[in-house]
């Protein structure tokens, strides 16, 4: 059968489950709300951004509006574009001439183009076309290329699509006092690194498209090329290479557009990680705190029921019921526990008192009834049963021992009950098949007293308080220390009052002329030590031994 | 033999073309006495007005009103295929006024010298970048007056170096067949030898336009411009 689980794996299993239950509660909660709130911060986060980006924007153009109008009105550069211009229109002009006025015009350029910072400045002449350009991306301008200038207004800003890219431009027509003789261009590409700065400004993913294809972006490519082809049918959120996605329009003018963009799931994942380890922290404490709880639960409810159960464990040990379990005081339950023990074992102790004094009182009348069949042989038991107590006591046996001695001594011949009287009772030697008889009678006791477990503890002196210390007794021949002391001890009070009494066939002998036979015999017949211990307490009461007896056998029989 | 008339400066002229009198070898092929060519120049078409952009709009002197007549003071008509004449030096002022250079647009002769009076009361600067003529004449204040000869032909832009806007053009001829239009637009090219002649119109945005005619000796041609021509 399974044993039963301790104490504390019970409290630690219902803390456990319970703290287990209330975080998975916790979990779901944060999980179905993070993505709620998430979704929700991400549009709001682009929305802030577009505005933010909206006014940055608006402000930045028009600073750079103002320091374009404010670069163009160069008389050099003016100068040199409009002599070029007219003269070669005029008579042309020569090569050395035409390099000059370039070089002047590109001289200007570049020293617009490193004060404004742009990607790519250009001159224009009055037809649009790129004159000069200078800046780090001059290239992407190749001269004569044309740039689109609105007709009407003094300076002017778009988004242009070249073959080299597309470019956001700004820019301010040359005009003297009455016409224009070209215009001043900046363009800022609208390529990977201007992704990157709008990325970096936003926190979020930027595309840029330009007519219906990316053009650059920070976002993976599979989400770009879905945002293209979700177009303007994309709202606050759309779903992108699978995945939902915040999206917002910065730029939509021309054949430009800008998007900026957040991932929600990705966003989500991040919270939701977060939010997961906030929980394992707090489950950590909560089991820890769980364990604690529940170890010095099961320790208080644990521990006085230990010490109860090692009372009782020593009391069984010792055999000693008499003293009442301590009551623990750790709990009304136990207490009444303890008290319904201690009421159990008294009342026990009293029916093993009763018990055992019912059982002596049936053994006492059993020996006496043995004794009665013979007259010789009337109080013999009682007589041994005292002596051989005298003698243990001399010997120092315990109190237990002494116990054992006593009954063992009082039933020592029990096994007679079953000889005829004939034999018994028979006045003069026995036939050997009589003796035979009379020898069974250690064994014939023995198996009488294993019918009572209660007298188990006798049954050595009952069986063997005919061996001898030489091996020439009987029923098994044992020797020496092979003989239990108790039996020794019988041995040699059953030879003195057999020896002290009359018999049918002889008179009875006195006490001296009996210890010299048992002193004869001693260390062949009888062990040694009993005898001298039996010598020892004799004289106490050489000539009342009768009476003493009997006074003695009255005092320990009750 | 008709007196030539050509702009303001007919007194000069007058010497000049008696030179050419003098010397009616110049163009052996025409035996034949010259003529007047006669002409009107229209703008054809409005030309635009853009006011003047500048990082500090708002200043003291008005924008100026263009009215399309006076735009006709901005072409020069010339005889294109001239061969090179002894002419007498001219004398011409282009004052700086209200921001601009007035006249914009001057003709003198080879050897002629302009003059450049500031009529503002803030300083101005002349220069050019041009491969006639390239000067700088320097800043100047309101009542100074700098001049400049100018010993090649050619077309020379002027422009002022402290603002942007102002130019102003110089053409100079080494022949004295070139006229700039009254305001009505009418001009007159006197004693141009007779034979199939060019006759150019220059605006200083429209470019060249130029008529084929033939000049008959004794008789006055005419020679009507609308600029620019419609491309054909």
């Amino acid at each position: 059968m399974r044993r039963p689980p301790r104490l504390v794996a019970r409290t630690l299993t219902v803390t456990f489950v319970t703290v287990a239950i209330i975080l998975s509660v916790v979990f779901i909660v944060l999980m179905v709300d993070a993505r709620d709130r998430v979704r929700a911060a991400e549009v709001e986060k682009l929305s802030v951004a577009e505005k933010v980006f909206t006014a940055l924007d608006a402000r930045r153009q028009q600073e750079q509006l103002a320091t374009i109008a404010t670069v163009a009105e160069n008389p050099t550069l003016k100068a040199a574009l409009d002599t070029y211009f007219t003269e070669s229109a005029f008579t042309g002009l020569p090569a050395e001439q035409e390099q000059s006025l370039r070089d002047t015009v590109t001289v200007e350029a570049e020293k617009l183009a490193a004060l404004t910072g742009a990607d790519v400045l250009a001159i224009l002449d009055a037809n649009g076309r790129i004159f000069v350009s200078a800046g780090p991306l001059q290239d992407r301008w190749p001269r004569n290329a044309r740039i689109e200038i609105p007709a009407g207004t003094a300076t002017f800003q778009d988004i242009t699509a070249m073959p080299q890219g597309a470019f956001r431009v700004a820019g301010s027509v040359l005009s003297l006092l009455d016409r224009d003789i070209g215009a001043l261009v900046l363009g800022t590409s609208l390529d990977a690194n201007y992704a990157r700065e709008l990325s970096n400004l936003a926190s979020a993913d930027v595309v840029i498209t330009v007519s219906g294809a990316v053009a650059a972006s920070t976002a993976p490519a599979a989400v770009a090329a879905d945002l293209v082809r979700a177009g303007n049918n994309a709202g606050d959120t759309a779903t992108l290479n699978g995945e939902e996605y915040a999206v917002r329009r910065l730029v939509g003018s021309g054949p430009a557009r800008i998007y900026t963009l957040a991932s929600i799931d990705a966003a989500a994942r991040t919270a939701t990680r977060d939010a997961l380890m906030a929980l394992a922290t707090v489950a950590f404490g909560a089991f820890v705190l769980a364990a604690l709880g529940s170890l010095w639960l099961a320790q208080t409810l644990a521990e006085p029921i230990d010490r109860l159960s090692g009372e009782i464990a020593m009391m069984t040990a010792s055999r000693d019921l008499r003293r009442p379990l301590h009551l623990t005081g750790s709990s009304r339950e136990l207490d009444s526990l303890a008290e319904a023990f201690n009421e159990l074992v008294q009342g026990l102790t009293t029916a093993e008192a009763d018990t055992r004094a019912a059982y002596l009182g049936a053994i006492r009348a059993l020996a006496a009834t043995l004794d009665a069949r013979d007259p010789y042989t009337a109080g013999h038991s009682e007589r041994v049963s005292a002596l051989s107590v005298l003698i243990g006591r001399h010997m120092e046996l315990t109190a237990a021992e002494l116990d054992v001695l006593r009954l063992g001594a009082l039933l020592h011949d029990i096994g007679k009950i079953g000889l005829s009287d004939a034999i018994l009772r028979k006045p003069g030697p026995l036939t050997v098949e009589e003796y035979d008889q009379l020898k069974r009678h250690p064994g014939q006791g023995a198996r009488i007293l294993r019918q009572v477990p209660f007298l188990a503890p006798h049954i050595p002196i009952v069986e063997l308080h005919h061996e001898r210390p030489d091996g020439r007794g009987y029923p098994f021949g044992l020797r020496g220390d092979e003989i239990p002391v108790a039996a020794r001890i019988v041995h040699v009070a059953d030879a003195f009052d057999a020896i002290t009494s009359a018999r049918a066939y002889r008179p009875a002998r006195g006490t001296a002329e009996a210890i010299a036979e048992l002193q004869r015999c001693a260390g062949t017949e009888f062990d040694p030590v009993p005898v001298e211990a039996l010598v020892a307490v004799l004289p106490l009461s050489t000539t009342t031994l009768e009476p003493a007896l009997q006074e003695l056998l009255g005092r320990q029989l009750v | 033999m008709q007196q030539p008339v050509v702009g303001n400066h007919r007194g000069r002229l007058t010497l000049l073309l008696a030179a050419l009198v003098v010397a009616p070898g110049v163009y052996p092929a025409a035996q034949e006495p010259p003529a007047v060519v006669r002409g009107r120049v229209e703008i054809g078409i409005p030309v635009n007005v853009r006011r003047p952009t500048s990082a500090y709009p708002t200043r003291t002197v008005p924008a100026p009103k263009l009215a399309p007549e006076s735009e006709r003071r901005h072409v020069v008509v010339y005889l294109r295929d001239a061969r090179p004449q002894p002419v007498m030096p001219m004398r011409v002022a282009v004052h700086q006024l209200n921001e601009s250079f007035t006249p914009r647009v001057v003709a003198v002769t080879v050897g002629s010298e302009v003059e450049f009076p500031n009529d503002d009361p803030i300083y101005h600067n002349v220069f050019s970048l041009s491969r006639a003529k390239n000067f700088n004449l320097g800043r100047y204040p309101r009542g100074d007056t700098r001049r400049v000869r100018f010993d090649r032909p050619g077309v020379i832009k002027v422009f002022c170096e402290i603002h942007s806007h102002m130019s102003a053009t110089v053409m100079v001829f080494d022949h004295p067949w070139f006229a700039v239009p009254a305001e009505d637009g009418t001009f007159e090219l006197p004693a141009v030898p007779a034979g199939d002649r060019q006759i150019t119109a220059w605006h200083e945005r429209l470019g060249d336009t130029t008529l084929r005619l033939r000049v008959e000796s004794g008789r006055s041609a005419a020679a009507d411009f609308v600029l620019p021509v419609p491309e054909q």
